[in-house]
């Protein structure tokens, strides 16, 4: 089965990811080249293991359109997202012989390393759904 | 898949034969193997516009041998320079009759198939390792198969070489001790092919075509072992289990179960082949799962309309079944068989004591069953209670919706 593995943060987040200075702690270039090797070896591991489908990051919510209806015609909005509104940051999509071992591989981004004081040591969750497929066939 | 041609049918045929004579000679599964996939790739390329040669098989052991010398002497070199000694000998040094020879073609498959399917691989690692040096399917077509990258499938298809290097596992059939768990081994990869490529409703355009792959391997293995009941059993299965595939999905797309399905759209040719082989299989007594679950198929394709089925017959050959494996998922089948056969009843109270089986507290399956014979005794509103729970556990929204239209069409 393939499953999905979903990170998710707010612009704040990658505000301070990318050093704004602000009233969050800012992340150094040595916090951020830690976290680009955790999720360098994360995903390696699955590479190696045979069990990587895809994996993304997405760029900051400030760069989100919207596309929405007003009166039956289509209309865009740019940067439809609060400040603190948690949305999807970035996927990982694994091909795994149980929900359990998925489970187990997006456990593992616990132990991402972060400054301390950041969101990540307090209300840090990713998300592992089962991606929608064919039914057990009747044999 | 690209459309079939000659000349590949052909290079798959051969690869198993010509990876098995190499690897006889020279040893070094993982080296022969790519030098196979280079021999096929030279012959795909050339044959077309130069003809195919007077001995193909040994064109391609000519050529592969070649890639292999290379391979080793590469290896070779790698392997002084990280300071160990390396112990072989090059093709051309060697004494011993040649690779091509005819007389062991069919144990050479055999013994390649033991070989992959070994029990210390992953099934992921089994598959993958079956379809190339088996099948001959290169590594591009086998990850389209299972819709994954092809760097994903390159590594599984590594992994497994590199563990076949690391355990030691000698080229030759397996002992007379071993030889019926790496059989079930090597048929239960041939059925896992099988199930992965009939889950997919969708007609395979342009994937390959897993079920075709494994009924072929399967006839493969039924030519080299004629004598073998579960090798029949297990051809019969997958050819009874395909011949519904034209009407198991609605022009919406929709899965249709085999009690809705239009039976004038089964493949009757499939159904007698199968139906032959296991009446040629079946008297011989050496009765196992898989002739069993082809038995199973069988009844339901000879029934002219679903209230024709023979449910008395299937539940006996569940019963069977049960007997052979403790597997839920087998007497939840059972169960059914027998509400079909002797009233709802009889299968509620099964399910019931089912419903203790922690393996199955989670699969929708219990509920969709438990749901159906509500339904069959007139139970509406627990009926629709029960679809509402199956439907909520099951990952597939095809089969939610199914499961929900159950629901939706009870009357009250």
């Amino acid at each position: 089965m393939k499953y999905i593995i979903m990170l998710f943060g707010s612009q704040r987040d990658y505000d301070m990811l990318t050093g704004k200075a602000g009233d969050g702690v800012a992340w150094s270039a040595e916090d951020v080249a830690a976290l680009h090797e955790f999720m360098g070896k994360w995903n390696n591991e699955l590479v190696e293991s045979g069990e990587f489908v895809d994996g993304r990051g997405l760029s900051a919510p400030v760069h989100a359109r919207r596309v929405s209806l007003r009166e039956g015609a289509p209309v865009v909005t740019d940067g439809p997202y609060a400040e603190t509104e948690e949305v999807l940051a970035g996927y990982t999509i694994v091909e795994t012989d149980s929900f359990d071992r998925a489970t187990e591989i997006a456990a593992r981004l616990a132990r991402t390393p972060h400054p301390a004081g950041t969101a990540l040591q307090h209300e840090w969750y990713v998300d592992v759904r089962p991606l929608d497929g064919p039914p057990e066939p009747e044999i | 898949m690209s459309p079939r041609n000659p000349t590949e049918d052909l290079l798959r045929t051969l690869a198993p034969q010509v990876l098995g004579a190499l690897v006889r000679r020279y040893g070094h599964f993982d080296l022969a193997e790519e030098a196979v996939q280079e021999a096929l790739l030279a012959a795909a390329t050339r044959w077309p516009s130069d003809g195919v040669p007077d001995s193909p098989r040994s064109w391609l052991i000519t050529v592969a041998s070649r890639q292999l010398t290379d391979l080793l002497r590469s290896e070779q070199a790698r392997r002084r320079r990280e300071d160990r000694v390396a112990r072989w000998t090059p093709p051309e040094q060697w004494l011993s009759p040649p690779a091509d020879r005819t007389a062991r073609e069919s144990d050479d498959t055999l013994v390649l198939l033991f070989l992959c399917c070994h029990p210390s691989l992953s099934p992921a690692s089994q598959i993958a390792l079956t379809l190339r040096a088996v099948a001959g399917l290169d590594t591009r077509q086998i990850a389209r198969a299972f819709l994954v990258p092809e760097a994903t499938m390159t590594r599984r298809i590594s992994r497994a070489k590199q563990s076949i290097r690391a355990s030691g596992i000698p080229f030759r059939p397996p002992t007379p001790d071993e030889r019926g768990e790496r059989l079930s081994s090597v048929l239960h990869v041939l059925y896992l092919i099988f199930t992965e490529g009939y889950r997919e409703l969708s007609d395979p355009a342009d994937r390959t075509d897993l079920v075709a792959e494994a009924i072929r391997l399967t006839r493969l293995v039924h030519r080299l072992l004629p004598e073998d009941a579960e090798v029949a059993g297990l051809l019969a299965l997958m050819l009874l289990t395909d011949a519904r595939r034209p009407a198991r999905v609605g022009p919406d797309g929709t899965l249709i179960p085999m009690a809705d399905q239009d039976r004038g759209l089964w493949r009757p040719d499939q159904i007698a082949e199968g139906t032959a082989l296991l009446e040629a299989t079946l008297p011989r007594g050496d009765v196992g799962p898989y002739q069993i679950q082809a038995a199973i198929a069988a009844l339901h394709d000879q029934a002219p309309a679903a209230e024709k089925t023979d449910w008395a017959q299937i539940a006996a050959l569940y019963e069977v079944l049960m007997r052979l494996s403790d597997n839920p998922v087998v007497r939840l089948n059972h169960a059914v068989a027998m509400a079909m056969s002797r009233g709802a009843e009889a299968g509620i109270e099964l399910l019931d004591r089912l419903e203790l089986d922690q393996r199955l507290t989670d699969d929708h399956r219990l509920y969709a069953a438990r749901a159906h014979l509500a339904e069959m005794t007139g139970d509406h509103a627990r009926a629709r209670e029960l679809y509402e729970v199956a439907a909520r556990r099951t990952t597939s929204l095809a089969h939610q919706r199914h499961l929900r239209s159950r629901a939706a069409r009870l009357p009250g």
